[in-house]
């Protein structure tokens, strides 16, 4: 079912996680090795009224705008009156994705990850090379230019949001307001997580000493330290699959498990399982902890690992040093778990390296969103490095993770935001979104007890 | 000239006209006297072509009103009994439907609406909606869209119901005067004193048949009455009063 | 032959002047057409608004009978469309009639079932009787549901199981309507209320042309003139259809005037009506405005008296709906070439399609129209011979 929208044809199409019909248009870019033809994905909106449309931009770098289809639940007010679009960037997702085949699970072998990544490399050379921030704007701009769309607004997810302010830099008059969720800021070092990590973890101890039945956990944290310090061969060998219920057929290292407790405080409803699931291993029972990173055994599923890499190693593994990774990992649980992932890959990896200009001042309103427990974007991130923008409001979320626009009243404040990006926003509900409950033992939660000292209000 | 010729009606089985023969001259005013239920109404309207005889034929001059109605109704002007006008409309509208839809148009149109309008003291009325109109002024109104047309045959049926004497006084005028233009008149009434004043000549019905005719002189002379009400009586219900099933005059 | 023509033209027209002159200016008529033209946009419209008000702003109060033993309960089960009132005492019944939507009482010794997984017992007390039953037990189910889905989470993370092992399957559903084709829920009256508009609009006239014209005496006159019957009824035929689609007009500008009124994309439903949709509205019901207004008077004529055919005519509006609900709820194919040839059920079915904005096919459209307009010609062939009709001036 082909039909033409703007002098474009495009076809009805459907992503995961949302239902309605969509419309799909496909857009050349590029040259010989570099050629895509990129998947362009957009909402109409219930009835056009002619507001300006909200693209979105996907994090990693490496996850596709597409799959950021779930979100359009929460943007539905959004979309009843403004096209939503989906720009799948070169090298992710339906754009030729670049995941030199890691198809699901986030590698467990340092080694055999770098060299499979090398490998990979020197398959596609000079699309790895090709692939980057300033290709993705430039794609983006013949997107919004192809779909005649006099100026956009953008919405930015982690990752996305670096895009979303870059884009902003090198086109700040097709562009009309800005949502940044979870802030990467042009200058930030973004792959630096330990000391972010460490934040969370910490906002983390002080929500459960403030909670009755958490508290009742003990000193948990400390258990943490005393886990991941004495984490040995025998101890790794006995960590059950979270699939199988059996030990993994490789056994965990320390730098992924610490990884797999960073990754959970992504999620607050994984958080709140943290203080039990540390406390059990602690104690010799590591199956609450390996439930908790069955959470995340699909995240890697869209993310093109290529991409992740071109990107990360030109434009953020290049102007991180050494000083600065032993200064963010000191006094931190994770260490430079982290960044040993990115920095072995990138040395199969040899792109060149892409560095920034220092940002120029940009007027255009800009809506910034933080989750005060967020381990990769702190709100730090966005009050501190973002002082080039003269308009910007910031929410941020109490005890919130990475990502936080479904989650109470913040589509509301986003559509509210889009309609009127000038006027200052009524950012009293969003003292209303809570952790979820701690889980007190293995029934979960405790349902009775007495209550935290936390204000009474909605939001699981 | 109209020729009735062997008119035959039954409604329902029920005979109405029994061989009905009547002629009425041009430029005359032929009456046609009868009790209530004598056929009167039913034999106008055979001639007017709103029914269709049983048996039998009606010319209007040369014209066979069964075989050529359009022509016929071209000849024609009629002013029913009780007849509605339209309520929605004004006396000049009114009038200039029924002149156009018997064909007049342009400078023709305006001459004969002029004409009625004048001939039957219309100005008062001419732009006022006929509702609420009196019997008198809705009789002009009825004479005046028979007449638009200036139809040779003006067929009446009890036209004088109802009237004031102003209004009885206009229609005789007109009366008279389209005589002298040579139009065949013929109206049918149970009222002697109108019959007598303004008839050339009398048809008195009854049963459906015609018992008796002639100017209202000749019928008090031919039977043997002094005034033209007991010529009618006897006339009528001798005549009735042989048959096998009477009706009752109402 | 051009005398000819120009007298009947002339006739024609004068005949048509008088009909419509009659017709429009029956304030009674015009009135009746008018206000019920406009009821049924206003009352959807209002539904519609008064629907979605409802649906958007009412919050559920909730008794947590017993609640004291678990705040936690208590404070996860609140939000925004939840309010939730911990009542130590109480008797559900009372609290129901009290002003509570729901009452969810809480077991004795709930928490230590609870926490040995016993699965201890929750009971819901409700009215299903009162009209915010099903919201607010829609409401309470979303947010106990959600909150179920976290204490199970976290027991399957407590044992080492991935939570994912319980979805063998992820189910994608993809709907395929638009969001205009969606407007057809709340739309799907609106043909069958358009013809009914059609039909109310053109009844009193229609009554007052024929029945009417006849009881007051003046059909007599016209028929004595030299028009030939079909002639009359066309032109009549013509005034009543124009009543009733003047009716039919005014409901379809008044609903895409109300429209933007009605918080449509608010129920994901997008206003999609066209200017040329609406134009092609209009044209396509102007046939079916000459059919009913010829059936109309024709069965009119065939009636004893004005209130004879004020009450057949009151029936006959009642047919054509009460059909397409039959044809609507008997599921027969109505999309099929065929049946949108049979007048009534192709008009509905355009009008349905015009409304949500999709297309129709013109060949149908006209091939549709055509057999409307050839059963008007015959309709208008029978109602010439009933003018013949010697009853009919009910002499005798």
């Amino acid at each position: 079912m082909a039909d033409v929208q703007d002098g474009r044809t495009s076809s009805s199409c459907y992503l995961d996680g949302w239902g309605d019909a969509l419309r799909c248009y496909r857009i050349a870019v590029g040259l010989d090795a570099t050629a895509v033809e990129l998947s362009v994905t957009v909402a109409p909106a219930v009835n056009d009224v002619g507001r300006e449309p909200l693209y979105l931009l996907a994090g990693g770098p490496g996850q596709a705008a597409s799959d950021l289809a779930p979100l359009l639940n929460a943007f539905r007010r959004i979309n009843r009156e403004r096209d939503i679009v989906m720009v799948d960037r070169r090298g992710a997702g339906h754009s030729a994705a670049f995941r030199c085949g890691f198809e699901r699970d986030m590698p467990v072998d340092l080694q055999s990850f770098s060299r499979q990544l090398a490998r990979c490399y020197l398959q596609q050379p000079q699309f790895a090379e090709a692939l980057s921030s300033r290709q993705a704007v430039e794609d983006l701009e013949l997107v919004r230019k192809t779909l005649a769309h006099e100026r956009i607004a953008l919405w930015g997810g982690s990752w996305g949001t670096r895009t979303a302010l870059l884009y902003q830099q090198w086109y700040p008059d097709s562009l009309s307001a800005l949502v940044l969720d979870a802030v990467a800021p042009i200058d930030t070092k973004v792959f630096l997580t330990a000391t972010a990590a460490e934040r969370a973890m910490q906002i983390l101890e002080r929500d459960c000493a403030g909670d009755a039945v958490c508290a009742g956990l003990g000193n948990w944290r400390g258990d943490l330290d005393q886990l991941l310090a004495g984490w040995n061969a025998e101890m790794a060998a006995r960590f059950p699959d979270p699939v199988t219920g059996v030990p993994a057929a490789i056994p965990l290292p320390r730098w992924a498990l610490a990884n797999s407790i960073r990754a959970a405080l992504y999620d607050p409803a994984a958080a709140a399982q943290l203080p039990y699931a540390i406390h059990q291993a602690s104690r010799g029972n590591y199956l609450p902890l390996s439930g908790i990173s069955g959470l995340f055994l699909n995240t890697a599923d869209g993310m093109a690992m290529g991409l992740t890499f071109s990107v990360a190693c030109a434009e953020e593994l290049n102007r991180i040093t050494a000083e600065d990774v032993v200064a963010d990992s000191k006094g931190s649980f994770l260490g430079s778990a982290f960044y040993e992932l990115f920095h072995s890959g990138c040395q199969g990896w040899p792109v060149t390296a892409k560095p920034y200009s220092v940002p120029e001042s940009r007027a255009q309103p800009v809506l910034l969103i933080s989750g005060e427990a967020d381990p990769i974007t702190p709100p730090y991130y966005a009050e501190q490095a973002l002082a080039y923008l003269s308009r910007k409001q910031h929410l941020v979320v109490p005890g919130g993770g990475h990502i936080n626009s479904r989650r109470g009243c913040i589509p509301e404040l986003i559509a509210r935001f889009l309609n009127a990006p000038e006027s200052p926003l009524d950012q009293s509900c969003v003292a209303e979104i809570r952790r979820p409950p701690f889980m007190a033992d293995a029934f979960g939660p405790a349902l009775g007890g007495k209550l935290g000292g936390e204000p009474q209000g909605g939001g699981l | 000239m109209i020729r009735v010729e062997s008119v035959d009606k039954q409604f329902a089985g029920r005979p109405v006209l029994d061989n009905l023969s009547f002629t009425v001259p041009d430029g005359q005013i032929t009456a046609l006297l009868g009790a209530n239920g004598a056929g009167k109404t039913t034999c106008l309207r055979i001639i007017t072509g709103l029914l269709r005889a049983d048996a039998g034929r009606v010319l209007l001059g040369d014209i066979d009103v069964a075989q050529q109605p359009m022509a016929a109704r071209r000849q024609l002007g009629v002013v029913g009994d009780r007849e509605g006008l339209y309520e929605r409309l004004t006396v000049a509208e009114y009038l200039t439907l029924f002149a156009s839809v018997q064909g007049l148009a342009g400078k023709s149109l305006e001459r004969a609406l002029d004409a009625v309008r004048e001939e039957l003291e219309l100005d008062a009325l001419w732009l006022r909606r006929t509702r609420g109109f009196s019997q008198g002024e809705r009789m002009k109104v009825s004479l005046a869209r028979a007449l638009v047309h200036r139809p040779r045959h003006l067929i009446l049926d009890e036209p004088t119901r109802g009237l004031d004497v102003l209004a009885a006084r206009l229609l005789r005028r007109t009366l008279s005067r389209l005589r002298a233009q040579g139009t065949t008149i013929l109206f049918s009434s149970h009222v002697m004193s109108e019959v007598a004043e303004l008839s050339d000549r009398v048809l008195v019905m009854a049963a459906g048949r015609i018992v008796g005719g002639g100017s209202p002189v000749e019928l008090m002379r031919e039977s043997g009455c002094d005034n033209l009400e007991d010529s009618f009586v006897t006339l009528a219900y001798g005549a009735a009063a042989g048959r096998p099933r009477q009706e009752e005059p109402a | 032959m051009n005398t000819v023509n120009a007298i009947f033209t002339r006739q024609m027209s004068a005949l048509l002047r008088k009909e419509f002159l009659e017709a429009w200016r029956d304030r009674r008529a015009l009135w009746m057409a008018i206000c019920f033209s406009l009821l049924f946009p206003v009352l959807l419209a209002g539904s519609t608004i008064f629907f979605v008000k409802k649906h958007a702003e009412e919050s559920t109060r909730l008794a947590l009978l017993g609640g004291e033993q678990v705040p936690v309960l208590a404070q996860q089960l609140r939000s925004d469309s939840l309010e939730v009132v911990i009542v130590n005492e109480g008797e559900p019944r009372a609290l129901l009639a009290d002003g509570y939507d729901l009452v969810l009482q809480v077991a004795e010794g709930f928490v230590d079932g609870y926490r040995n997984f016993r699965a201890p017992k929750l009971y819901l007390y409700v009215d299903s009787s009162s009209t915010s039953a099903g919201r607010a037990e829609r409401h309470l189910q979303e947010r106990l549901g959600g909150l179920q889905q976290l204490i199970v989470s976290q027991r399957l993370s407590a044992r080492g199981v991935a939570p994912q092992l319980l979805a063998p399957w992820q189910l994608q559903v993809r709907d395929v309507s638009t969001p205009s084709s969606r407007g057809a829920l709340i739309l799907a009256m609106v043909p069958g209320l358009l013809i009914l508009t059609l039909f109310v609009a053109s009844l009193a006239t229609s009554v007052d042309t024929s029945a009417g014209e006849r009881e007051r005496l003046s059909l007599e006159t016209l028929l004595l003139q030299p028009l030939p019957g079909w002639q009359l009824i066309s032109a009549k035929m013509l005034a009543v259809a124009s009543m009733g689609w003047l009716g039919a007009l005014l409901a379809i500008a008044a609903l895409v005037a109300l429209m933007p009124l009605m918080p449509l994309a608010e129920l994901g439903i997008q206003q999609a009506t066209t200017v040329a949709g609406v134009i092609t509205m209009g044209l396509l019901l102007l046939p079916l405005a000459m059919l009913v207004a010829v059936v109309q008077i024709l069965l009119a004529l065939r009636s004893q008296s004005f209130k004879d055919a004020q009450t057949q005519l009151s029936i006959l509006q009642l047919a054509p709906v009460t059909l397409l609900m039959v044809l609507d709820m008997s599921r027969v194919e109505l999309g099929e070439p065929l049946w949108q040839l049979m007048p009534l059920v192709g008009q509905q079915q355009w009008l349905k399609a015009l409304l949500v904005g999709d297309s129709v096919s013109l060949p149908l459209v006209v091939a549709g129209s055509l057999v409307c307009l050839g059963l008007v010609g015959l309709f208008v062939a029978l109602g010439a011979r009933a003018l013949r009709r010697e009853s009919l001036l009910g002499a005798l």
